[in-house]
């Protein structure tokens, strides 16, 4: 019968777990924007500095 | 340095900044035994200095630079910059925004340049903004010798201050998140052991598990009532001291009641609702942290209006000296200088200098607009090239980029009509709710129950008055429609606009780019054989010309353009000029007139036929003859029929105000079949038309463009804007069509229609559920497990309900 109990020592320990890896996510800025990542990995801030380098070892 | 053209004997190129000068006053240095020009000394040195560090790539492959001297010579103060650090350990962090950034490789150069400065972490420079983010080791080098740094390279460093609002919104955000994340985390866990209990009390429950669980449930509503709930106390708190009821002090009494309720019972031995105490919390927080999602959205807006700002203004004191201040010290009526590529920081007038100015942020306009001495500017636009001296007209809080800022912020902050009637509502609902569990409670004591039973039906009032759906009818749905409209490409100013929308009556439409193209285009051609290459001539007279007709006719001719000389515009009538010695007019039939041209019967049947068909004419005259007439249409747009047969089966009187003449008003309209047309209306005039339409007690509705309908926008009980998120058009408008697609508007019509249907059901859902509940809590029919149950599933059905606005 005390199985029963452990199951919920086990289940409550997983939920406040989870609970501050929730607040961790919160408090690091993870949920500040959710629209802007997806659009990142096409922003061209990076390109210029590519391109000056590339261009550097073709001119010497 | 390819795609430079050569130089002129006497004019030579400065290698720095590609600006010609007089070979006399130019500077010539010998670099690696290769003789450079420099325009000044300022120049010199900084190509010495990228020469010196090896970075002479940046002139091998910079393009699109713009030629310009570097801007040296303004006064560096670095005292601004020293609150905008941040420090952590050894490393300390600034945001700069640099000015003089004119291509991609002066990002590339001022990064490797500055990380070849020993102490320098990291850097980084977003072209798009402008701004720099610069990370390093205060022990080895000092924030000075940074500043100056990027500033011996020609780059100017100004301090960048964070955003407050948005700062402040993002803040909010996160806290409320926090607490709804926390709410839900506890709430769910909570409900396993609840629904366990449930369970128990209908098939029976061992007593040491019953007990174990109602501990536990304790446990876990406790965070989510103190922590999660504690907004709606510390509201509630301070409505009572203000002895005006809302709804959080239901909010509070019904969760604070469940919880002492269930903690008495624990140790009677009763049945707990600590599920219902959080439910409540969870659900209201919810709804709260989506709809400040959705605020923050449309604050994004305001966001990016005030990013046009500048801070900083360079002030021209009395002696001539130029000295950076900030912008809210400077005085009405100083001057201020404005450097090429630099946003003007204050509204004023030009005393000096003359420049192509961009103001499409204010007024959509994409073309700049010249700015010489006398002409108005604004701040947020910025000069593209020249050098301005300003007076300022008004002071910081005062711009027009001010009041635009201001203007969409209220918008924003204004509640829907309806949702104003919830919160009124809840004056008079929480002191009768507590009057009726008070009743309830003495009822079931005095008539023999125990105290127990009383105070169960007691709570179980309270529990069920608790207004969860009725908090959440109103904001839900326009939350839902507001973001699904936006999606669209429909921005809409506040969520009382889908009410105004759903009650509008009359569609008041501008002809000039709402029903037409907004551009004519030339259809007709009559030559008289005056003169030969006709088109050759008026092409070239109406070069000069800035009107529409003109360009119409300048654009219709590929060819050569001839020298105009004496070129003249008399305004609203017509152009005259000089080519190849003969006297060129082109204009309407009144200019000719008034200039005595002879006009035989042909042309002028030829016009009279024109004029029939709603086209705009344009009579050239060669001399004192007349060589032609021209005839040119603004025609309808392709989505106009649909657009406008869509809102008549709605029912909506449909009514055309235009500038334009009686003829092309008349033609326009029957090709659409509107009926009520006003014509050669100015925009004071149009918004008259609206302010009479809406004293005989029509709802309006206006849609026209945002820069010459403005005043008739802002008259309209909703103005619509079509393709134009301008900060003007934002201002005039309640809602702006950014897709320039006529059709959305029927799209917002029938959403806001719905949007109101669905508050109204909700609204009479949450009503009805309390009047049908509430004298079942009373008589103490309702066991609060089930008073409980229901309470959620009203919720849901509300939420459910409103979220079939997404589908339309």
């Amino acid at each position: 019968m005390s199985s029963t109990f452990y199951l919920i020592g086990i289940g409550l320990f997983i939920g406040v777990a989870a609970w501050f890896l929730f607040i961790w996510a919160v408090k690091s800025g993870q949920f500040d924007d959710p629209e802007a990542p997806k659009y990142r990995m096409l922003d061209d801030e990076d390109v210029p500095s590519k391109t000056a380098t590339s261009s550097v070892k073709k001119r010497p | 340095m390819s795609g430079i053209e050569k130089s002129s004997p006497e004019k030579v190129r400065c290698d720095h900044c590609l600006q010609e000068c007089n070979q006399t006053s130019a500077i010539t240095a010998l670099i690696d035994g290769i003789k450079k020009s420099f325009c000044c000394q300022g120049c010199l040195g900084v190509y010495e200095l990228i020469h010196s560090n090896s970075l002479d790539a940046f002139y091998n492959q910079r393009c699109d630079w713009q030629p310009g001297p570097p801007e040296i010579e303004v006064k560096l103060q670095t005292s601004s910059f020293s609150d905008t650090v941040t420090i952590t350990g050894k490393e300390q962090r600034i945001e700069l925004l640099l000015s003089g950034i004119r291509c991609a490789s002066c990002i590339w150069l001022i990064e490797k340049f500055l990380m070849k400065i020993d102490g320098v972490v990291s850097i980084r420079v977003n072209y798009a903004t402008h701004k720099a983010s610069i990370t390093w080791c205060g022990e080895k080098v000092s924030l000075d010798t940074l500043l100056h740094a990027i500033r011996s390279i020609g780059y100017l460093p100004h301090p960048c201050h964070g955003n407050e609002t948005t700062e402040l919104f993002t803040r909010e955000k996160r806290d409320l998140l926090l607490r709804a994340g926390t709410a839900g985390f506890f709430s769910m866990q909570l409900m396993l052991f609840t629904i366990a209990l449930y369970a128990g009390f209908f098939e029976g429950i061992e007593a040491r598990y019953r007990l174990t669980f109602q501990l536990i449930s304790w446990v876990l509503a406790t965070p989510v009532l103190f922590y999660s709930g504690f907004p709606f106390f510390a509201s509630a708190l301070c409505s009572l001291r203000r002895s005006t009821l809302n709804m959080d002090v239901l909010v509070a009494l019904g969760s604070l009641s469940a919880y002492c309720y269930s903690i008495a019972m624990i140790f009677y031995g009763g049945e707990i609702f600590f599920d219902t105490a959080s439910m409540i919390i969870t659900f209201i927080l919810l709804g709260r942290y989506l709809e400040a999602g959705s605020r923050l959205k449309a604050g994004n807006s305001i966001a990016e209006l005030m990013e046009l700002q500048p801070h900083d203004a360079l002030l021209i004191s009395e002696v001539g000296a130029a000295v950076m201040v900030p912008v809210a010290a400077v005085q009405i009526g100083q001057m201020i200088e404005i450097i090429p590529g630099d946003r003007i920081p204050l509204d004023g007038r030009v005393v000096d200098g003359e420049a192509e100015v961009n103001e499409a942020m204010l007024t959509g306009e994409s073309n700049p607009v010249q700015k010489k001495t006398g002409s108005d500017v604004f701040a947020g636009s910025f000069s593209m090239n020249g050098r301005l001296r300003i007076q300022v007209s008004g002071n910081a809080g005062n711009t027009l980029l001010a009041r635009i800022i201001r203007t969409v912020e209220d918008a924003q902050a204004r509640k829907a009509p309806i949702q104003g009637i919830a919160d009124k509502t809840a004056g008079y609902f929480v002191p009768a709710t507590i009057i009726l569990a008070l009743a309830t409670f003495l009822y079931w004591k005095l008539t023999s129950a125990s105290t127990v039973i009383a105070l169960m039906n007691a709570v179980s009032v309270l529990v069920i008055a608790c207004p969860c759906a009725l908090g959440l009818a109103t904001p839900l749905a326009i939350l839902v429609a507001t973001t699904t409209a936006g999606k669209r490409g429909i921005l809409v100013k506040g969520g009382d606009i889908f009410e105004s929308v759903s009650k509008t009556t009359t569609v008041v439409l501008d002809k000039t780019g709402t029903i037409t193209t907004g551009k004519p285009s030339m259809t007709d051609l009559y030559d008289y054989r005056v003169s030969p290459s006709f088109m050759q001539y008026i092409a070239s007279l109406e070069a000069a010309s800035e009107h529409s007709t003109g360009r119409t006719i300048r654009d219709a001719w590929q060819g050569k353009l001839l020298k105009t000389e004496r070129f003249k515009t008399t305004p609203g009538k017509g152009v005259s000029g000089w080519i190849e010695g003969t006297l060129w007019r082109a204009g309407s039939k009144a200019f000719m007139d008034e200039e005595n041209v002879i006009i035989e019967s042909e042309p002028c049947a030829h016009t009279a036929a024109l004029e029939a068909e709603g086209k705009t004419v344009v009579m050239v005259a060669c001399g004192n003859k007349l060589a032609g007439v021209v005839g040119m249409i603004d025609d309808l747009r392709s989505d106009t029929l649909p657009f406008i047969a869509g809102l008549r089966k709605k029912g909506f009187a449909l009514k055309m105000l235009t500038g334009d003449n009686h003829g092309v008003a008349t033609y326009i309209a029957a090709r659409c079949g509107i009926t009520d047309v006003q014509a050669g209306l100015g925009p004071l005039e149009k918004a008259a038309v609206i302010r009479s339409l809406k004293e005989k007690g029509e709802c309006v509705m206006m849609v026209g463009d945002g820069i010459n309908d403005a005043p008739a926008l802002t008259e309209a009980d909703i103005g619509v804007t079509l393709g134009n998120a301008s900060g003007i058009a934002l201002e005039s408008a309640s809602v702006a069509i950014l897709n320039d697609d006529l059709e959305l508007i029927n799209t917002l019509i029938t959403s806001s229609s719905q949007c109101f249907n669905i508050i109204r059901q909700n609204l009479v859902w949450a009503f009805s559920y309390n009047l049908i509940a509430l004298p079942l809590a009373v008589s103490g029919v309702l066991h609060p497990i089930i008073s409980a149950l229901l309470m959620v599933s009203s919720s849901l059905v509300v939420v459910s309900n409103s979220l079939r606005l997404k589908n339309i």
